[in-house]
């Protein structure tokens, strides 16, 4: 069976340290001042001594109905053959237009390249290599969890069947692979 | 536009203000453009260390390819760590190939604090300290020479030479962070080498601590764990922090912690919920304890505390369910008050009425071999490390300036190799007992660090001789007389650390690149150069880093290679070790005081300061109109040091000052009004942040920033630098003093 990479942020267990934040960009030579991802407080919420606040794992949110694939003039924002959304830089002009259609802002121009960037599960320098990606692995709150939901087996495939889970704004249709947990933070 | 709204996120209590665009080209990008990845072929290596972007040492996995350093990650090898690091750790190639780091030795030119310096050879610099030396030796004597270290595997280099010039005063950081609990628990267990099973434990009562904020990984893990598995954690703090975000939180009114330990135990004793016979079995001074919280009622605690009598007797009884795998954490930075030292006693005290001592989920004796050895059944899991043997030291002719050691007096419980690192300013401005002339500082940044940032540059201005070793130009560095570039902890080798825990562990830093800055050494060789210069060859007899790892390593029968191979190494199917896990009465012929008990009378601290347990002393609260000032760490920076790291500093420019949202209603205060923070004496700038997030009479900025080095072009002058706002008061033992401090806040 295909592959379906995914991901899920146990909300209650991250510490909004930004480990995973500086991993990324070492992992990914993601440029000074832009990131593929970080962590943001959300919050404090509530009335003193009642307060309340968690931190939100923000990245591109691989979608399976992914509108920046849509709407890339020319296709260097495509799904590569594990379902992954993927941008092939050389094809890349920087229009923009994926940026645009992305309702996650994940994305940005990398200001080295000149062209469309954001997160790749770390496909080419981890995945293909059988290891979970940069910020899984430093992950020091323990929030990230990452597999196959296509195997059952596999943790995100167990604990998506026995945890509730939600995504990032379901209204648009987008049908995303990474999946927030917000038990306990709420 | 609103793309790229997440890039803006802030973190935690910043006010919204952060994600600063530096645009310096040092971070990450200009070192590995794209597109140099398709160039062939590449080398690859993954070197074995541990990491130094703060003082825990956790063990790391670093990855190098074609001689640089791309990426690191946590040591997979090490279960306690699970390969994982946090953001500094993971920031360190920034630190390693920042264009900011001094790279040449230097001598200063112009004014003192000028900045005007002139690069010179190391052989230079080691003849210019070695004769200001000489002369101040010849002048005022061997003890006016004083050196400071924050403490760290250069110790054992850089103390050498004031142990060789015959001072005594010699100071650790530790003064200005963990002495209190070092005493506190010294005084109760012969030995500050007591760990927390925090992994383990089911009901964790903190008292002020920050493991979600100040990150030590392995610790910071065990405790996301318990609490993963249920735990029930209890936070006093009188600051929202995030730890205090994942459990309960208690905000406690300030300096009053002791009131409420005292009160559970008080609760304990009236309920009779404590182990009694544990108690019985394994401690001394009791009775004496339970006569001194009798009158320590909840109700009493609840009017010195601000938490309810209810909340209080419920902890209590919460943590008496849970016994004995339910702690009270002993703290970390423990210079709440004057008398810091005996909160953490009582802590500990409570503890051990909870009887979780050697048990899962409690506390335990460090079992590094030295320990072992004292339980045959052991033994021969682990071989102590070799020592390295040198010379006898000469006697210095003097006592310390600080009264570290003194009978009769609270000194006397002071740790030597730590001292009250607080004086040296005092004394070198008031030439009292003694005139201190010479200061070496390794990796330590008093200017921010020792109270009264004022004062400290004051007392800079009078010495003959200041010496700084670092690898930034510190505040401290940037008033000095030499400046000594030391290579960054990727550079060079160390010698093994002993990591033990529950069992024993060895760790080794592994050189993994070749000095980025060519003019850059390892702290060993310019202490052992130095040496050399000044004629105290003899107390440096190993030729060099590895020779010195020899001679540790030749007794345990370890091979280097394990080190090459592991990065660690820990004995072989050795489980954690709690002398009482099976068998509750189990002897704890481990335990190291003098009277083979734990101690919650103690007798050396009943002849140091007469109150031989902890005695309530009730602190002055703020005023009308003033706000205790508190502060603390940010998971993105270590204390004072890598604030200008490109990547860390990207993340975390500037500090806010966290005010209550009621207080600042009343004063007209909207998060991001520039404010003046007045300590009577001085008064500083910052920048609001209104939150619920803290006590009405409290005000918060996390530490570090404000910094006064311009040649820190990054940090320089960017928020708030709390450290010219506490005074350089120190308690009876020689602590620093940093939550008894009261402002006024007013708009700019
Ligand atoms: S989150 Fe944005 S960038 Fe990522 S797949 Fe969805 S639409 Fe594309
Ligand atoms: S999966 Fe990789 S690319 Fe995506 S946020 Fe994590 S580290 Fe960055
Ligand atoms: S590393 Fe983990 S705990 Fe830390 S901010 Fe990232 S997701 Fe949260
Ligand atoms: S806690 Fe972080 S900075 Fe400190 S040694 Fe560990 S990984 Fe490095």
């Amino acid at each position: 069976m295909a592959k379906h990479y995914a991901m899920v942020i146990q909300l209650k267990k991250c510490l909004g340290c930004q480990a995973c934040t500086v991993a990324c960009k070492f992992e990914n030579k993601v440029p000074d001042g832009q990131y593929r991802t970080k962590s943001p407080a959300i919050g404090p919420s509530g009335t003193y001594p009642n307060v309340k606040v968690f931190f939100e794992k923000q990245a591109c949110q691989m979608c399976q109905d992914a509108p920046c694939v849509k709407v890339c003039p020319t296709t260097a924002s495509h799904y590569n053959k594990d379902g992954l959304v993927l941008i092939d830089s050389h094809k890349c002009v920087g229009c923009k237009y994926c940026m645009t259609a992305c309702p996650y802002d994940a994305r940005f121009i990398n200001k080295n390249t000149g062209t469309a960037d954001k997160c790749t599960f770390c496909y080419d320098t981890r995945l293909t290599k059988g290891e979970k990606p940069a910020c899984v692995t430093t992950c020091v709150g323990g929030a990230l969890l990452f597999g196959d939901a296509n195997d059952p087996q596999s943790e995100v495939a167990r604990y998506m069947a026995t945890h509730r889970t939600e995504v990032r704004k379901a209204q648009f249709g987008t049908r995303p692979s990474v999946h927030y947990d917000y038990e306990g933070v709420k | 536009m609103q793309r790229r709204q997440f890039l803006k996120g802030a973190l935690y209590g910043t006010g919204g203000t952060l994600v600063a665009l530096s645009g310096l080209g040092a971070a990450t990008a200009a070192l590995n453009p794209r597109r140099a990845a398709a160039a062939a072929p590449v080398s690859r290596k993954t070197v074995y260390s541990s990491c130094e972007m703060c003082r825990n040492q956790c063990p790391i996995a670093v990855k190098v390819e074609n001689g640089k350093v791309v990426k690191i990650d946590g040591n997979p090898n090490d279960s306690a760590f699970g390969g994982v690091i946090c953001a500094r750790g993971n920031s360190g190639p920034s630190l390693l190939y920042d264009p900011e780091r001094i790279k040449k030795p230097m001598i200063r030119t112009g004014e003192r604090g000028s900045g005007k310096f002139k690069e010179v050879s190391w052989d230079e610099a080691y003849t210019y300290i070695a004769q200001k030396l000489k002369a101040v030796q010849e002048q005022y004597g061997g003890e006016a020479v004083a050196q400071t270290s924050h403490i760290g595997p250069y110790d054992v280099f850089f103390q050498t030479i004031g142990k060789a010039i015959g001072s005594p005063n010699l100071f650790s950081h530790e003064a200005t962070c963990p002495m209190a609990r070092i005493i506190g628990l010294n005084t109760t267990f012969g030995t500050a080498a007591i760990n927390a099973d925090y992994a383990n434990t089911k009901y964790l009562l903190v008292v002020g601590r920050n493991f979600f904020e100040g990150i030590h990984v392995a610790q910071t893990r065990a405790v996301a764990k318990a609490l993963s598995q249920g735990t029930k954690m209890v936070v006093l703090d009188p600051r929202f922090s995030v730890l205090a975000a994942k459990g309960e939180w208690l905000p406690v009114k300030g300096a009053t912690d002791l009131a409420f330990i005292m009160a559970l135990a008080n609760v304990l004793i009236d309920e009779k919920l404590y182990d009694e016979e544990f108690i019985k079995q394994y401690t001394v001074g009791f009775d004496k304890w339970a006569a001194q919280v009798q009158d320590k009622t909840p109700a009493w605690a609840a009017e010195e505390t601000g938490i309810s009598q209810d909340t209080i007797i419920r902890v209590a009884r919460e943590l008496a369910q849970a016994k004995p795998h339910s702690l009270i954490e002993y703290g970390w930075r423990t210079t709440f008050t004057a008398d810091d030292f005996q909160l953490r006693r009582a802590i500990m005290i409570v503890n051990m009425m909870l009887g979780n001592f050697e048990v899962p989920g409690g506390y335990y004796q460090v079992k590094d071999a030295g320990t072992l050895k004292k339980v045959p059944a052991m033994a021969a899991y682990a071989k102590k490390l070799g020592p390295v043997k040198v010379p006898p030291f000469p006697k210095p002719k003097k006592g310390r300036i600080d009264g570290t050691g003194e009978k009769g007096t609270p000194r006397q419980l002071t740790p030597i190799a730590d001292g009250a690192v607080g004086q040296i300013t005092e004394t070198i401005l008031t030439g009292k007992p003694y005139p201190i002339k010479a200061w070496l500082v390794h990796r330590f940044n008093p200017v921010m660090s020792i109270g009264d940032t004022e004062k400290t540059l004051a007392a800079i201005k009078k010495l003959d001789l200041l010496v700084t070793c670092d690898v930034y130009m510190s505040d401290t560095a940037y008033n000095s007389d030499v400046v000594l570039p030391e290579c960054t902890y990727l550079e060079r080798t160390e010698q093994v650390f002993d990591m033990s825990g529950l069992t024993p562990k060895y760790v080794l830093r592994q050189q993994a690149v070749d000095p980025v800055y060519a003019d850059t050494k390892p702290a060993w060789q310019i202490y052992k150069e130095l040496g050399e210069k000044m004629g105290y060859g003899q107390y440096f007899p190993y030729k060099d880093i590895d020779d010195y790892v020899e001679r540790q390593l030749a007794p345990t029968g370890i091979s280097r290679k394990v080190f090459a191979e592991k990065g660690l190494w820990t004995p072989a199917g050795m489980k954690p070790f709690y002398v009482r896990s099976g068998d509750a009465k189990a002897p704890l012929t481990l335990l190291a005081t003098k009277s083979k008990k734990i101690e919650i009378f103690s007798d050396a601290v009943q002849e140091a300061t007469g109150a031989g347990v902890p005695v309530y002393v009730p602190y002055p609260q703020p005023g009308e109109g003033e706000f205790r000032l508190i502060e603390g760490k940010v998971a993105v920076h270590t204390n004072v040091g890598t604030h200008n790291v490109p990547v860390l500093h990207e993340l975390m420019s500037e500090n806010t000052l966290w005010i209550n949202a009621q207080s600042a209603a009343k004063l007209g205060i909207k998060t991001g009004d520039t404010l003046i923070i007045s300590a009577g004496k001085y008064e500083h700038k910052g920048t609001a942040n209104v939150t619920e997030g803290i006590r009405p009479d409290t005000v918060f900025c996390y530490h570090g920033f404000g910094q006064i080095s311009p040649q820190l072009t990054r940090a320089f002058g960017k928020g708030i630098n709390d450290n010219k706002l506490i005074p350089d008061q120190l308690g009876s033992v020689g602590n620093s003093i940093t939550s008894m401090t009261f402002v006024k806040v007013r708009k700019a």
